[in-house]
């Protein structure tokens, strides 16, 4: 369970206590910085963050690499397309493809992008539940007219957290249905289609049910969209002034160069 | 406490799950209803929660009228609901929160919520797996923090929708120890099983079969006068032992045994 998709991992590292909203702009950040690294370096830097900060929030980086195993297909469908489609020095050519050495460079960098990106989302929704993450992103919301287009920051937030608690769910069922599957014959690499077919069509269908079933229990424990308080006392704490300083620091880093 | 009237509820695809059924269901009671798959237990209970609206005739929880949506949040206050599966339920990622969510829906101050919480967990015995994830939680463990997700909103009424079906016999007796717990203090309790042996804590039982109340009474005498045929749901070998033996004149019918444990306790002094 510790190393599933996403999943919140309780703890007691400093990055755990911090307030989820000095996370969530950590992680826009993050997320901005690695769409501006373009070179080699840039990427060693944000990986070096990366692995400071996954010493400090005390969990094993293997569940940081199970997190972005399901996306290995798209980062490798993303990486042949740089490689394959962008003009420039080739490096290998054969009758029917030609590699260059721009695409070899730009589809390691772009794939590199896409998994910190995806390493980082990690790292907070595995150091803040759900709720914190939902109080957050509300806090953030409140400001905003929302209540002029019929929705409240509430209703946003949490639709927000029950995606991502989903996601370990949807992981877990298709576990389940795979097993049952190849139990009643299934085979996977023999007939790709039919697989897709007998794995995506009821994992839909128990999502559509586990959505209902949670939108029940939801309405059942007085789910209203306005004046909902949180068990979670937030409040900025010294570590997440140190955290906002060093986040000034680093835009200012990134606009002088 | 709940007055039930002349309700009829049809589902979208046309089916008909309760026909006519009228209910009082008195305060402090604890009611069993039993009946076949289909037979529109879990509707019934959805009606009293409010989750759903009757097409016809009336749920009053507490004074409040279900059809009318200003009280719905108030009827759900009153009459908190555990459902069959716990897994479905869980809304928080940790054992916590998940019991949180309740009171924040209520706007209670964050200190009252984690009074609530830390007593409802005590009171299930989960205080240890406070900050566990739900879904690395036994069964029973499960049902136990669902259970005190409930607890945490005080509500007077509890509607318990099948919630030891998926438990083994040791998990179910011992969610059932709670249930009789709440009861003794003083909580309403409305409990859909199928298993008759459950109905040992029991005042009142009610059969119920094609969306209408076919029994209504006391669980021992129901189960022990009634034509099998006629009470819609299968007795379990306990009851049909407790019945023969009732027939055969060899135990009184004055304690008509419910469970394995009741019918040892009838038997041992006997001998």
């Amino acid at each position: 369970m510790d190393s599933l998709f996403m999943s919140f991992v309780p703890g007691d590292s400093i990055i755990h206590r911090l307030d989820p909203r000095t996370k969530i702009l950590g992680l826009m950040l993050a997320s901005i910085c690695i769409f501006y690294a373009s070179s080699f370096e840039w990427i060693a830097l944000i990986a070096l963050v990366f692995v400071i900060l996954i010493l400090v929030c005390k969990l094993p980086l293997k569940h940081f690499v199970h997190s972005a195993r399901p996306m290995i297909l798209f980062f490798v469908i993303l990486f042949l397309m740089q490689l394959l489609f962008t003009e420039g020095k080739p490096i290998f050519s054969s009758k029917w493809i030609t590699i260059s050495y721009e695409g070899l460079v730009l589809g390691t960098i772009l794939t590199l992008r896409f998994i910190f990106l995806l390493l980082f989302a990690a790292l907070l929704t595995t150091t803040t539940s759900p709720s914190k993450i939902t109080a957050g992103i509300e806090k953030f919301l409140r400001p905003l007219p929302l209540k002029y287009m019929g929705i409240s920051s509430h209703d946003l937030a949490m639709m927000m957290s029950m995606s991502i608690y989903f996601v370990p769910m949807m992981y877990d069922n298709f576990r389940n249905l795979k097993d049952a599957q190849l139990s009643r014959g299934l085979n996977i690499k023999k007939d790709p289609v039919k697989a897709i077919i007998a794995l995506s069509v009821p994992l839909v269908s128990i999502s559509v049910r586990a959505a209902e079933d949670v939108a029940l229990a939801i309405e059942s424990r007085c789910y209203k969209s306005t004046g909902r308080t949180s068990v979670h006392m937030m409040g900025l704490k010294k570590n997440d002034y140190i955290c906002l300083f060093l986040y000034i620091l680093l835009i200012l880093f990134c606009i002088a160069y | 406490m709940i007055f039930i009237n002349n309700l009829s509820y049809r589902y979208p695809n046309g089916t008909l799950a309760l026909d006519s059924v009228d209910l009082h269901i008195r305060k402090g009671e604890f009611i069993a209803i039993a009946g076949k798959n289909g037979c529109g237990k879990s509707t019934l209970l959805r009606h009293i929660n409010g989750l759903l609206v009757p097409c016809e005739g009336y749920v009053v929880v507490k004074g409040m009228d279900t059809s009318d949506t200003s009280h719905i949040q108030d009827i759900r206050r009153v009459a908190g609901m555990v459902f069959q599966d716990p897994e479905s339920q869980f809304i928080g990622m940790t054992v916590e929160e998940d019991v949180a969510f309740g009171p924040e829906n209520l706007g209670l101050p964050p200190e009252e919520i984690q009074n609530r919480v830390d007593s409802s967990l005590n009171i299930m015995g989960m205080m240890g797996q406070k900050n566990h994830t739900p879904r690395t939680l036994s069964g029973g463990q499960k049902q136990k923090v669902a259970l005190a997700s409930v607890l945490a909103m005080e509500p007077e009424v509890i509607l318990f929708d099948e919630v030891t079906s998926m438990l083994d016999s040791m998990s179910r007796n011992d969610i059932l120890l709670h249930v009789k717990q709440l009861h003794e203090n003083k909580t309403t309790v409305v409990y859909v099983t199928h298993h008759l042996e459950e109905l040992v804590y029991a005042d009142r039982l009610v059969v119920m079969d094609k969306g209408r109340v076919i029994h209504d009474g006391n669980p021992r005498i129901i189960l022990r006068q009634g034509n099998p045929l006629n009470l819609g749901i299968e007795l379990p070998p306990v009851i049909e032992l407790s019945r023969r033996l009732c027939d055969s004149g060899l135990i009184t019918p004055a304690f008509f045994p419910l469970s394995v444990e009741e019918l040892r306790e009838v038997l041992c002094q006997l001998m």
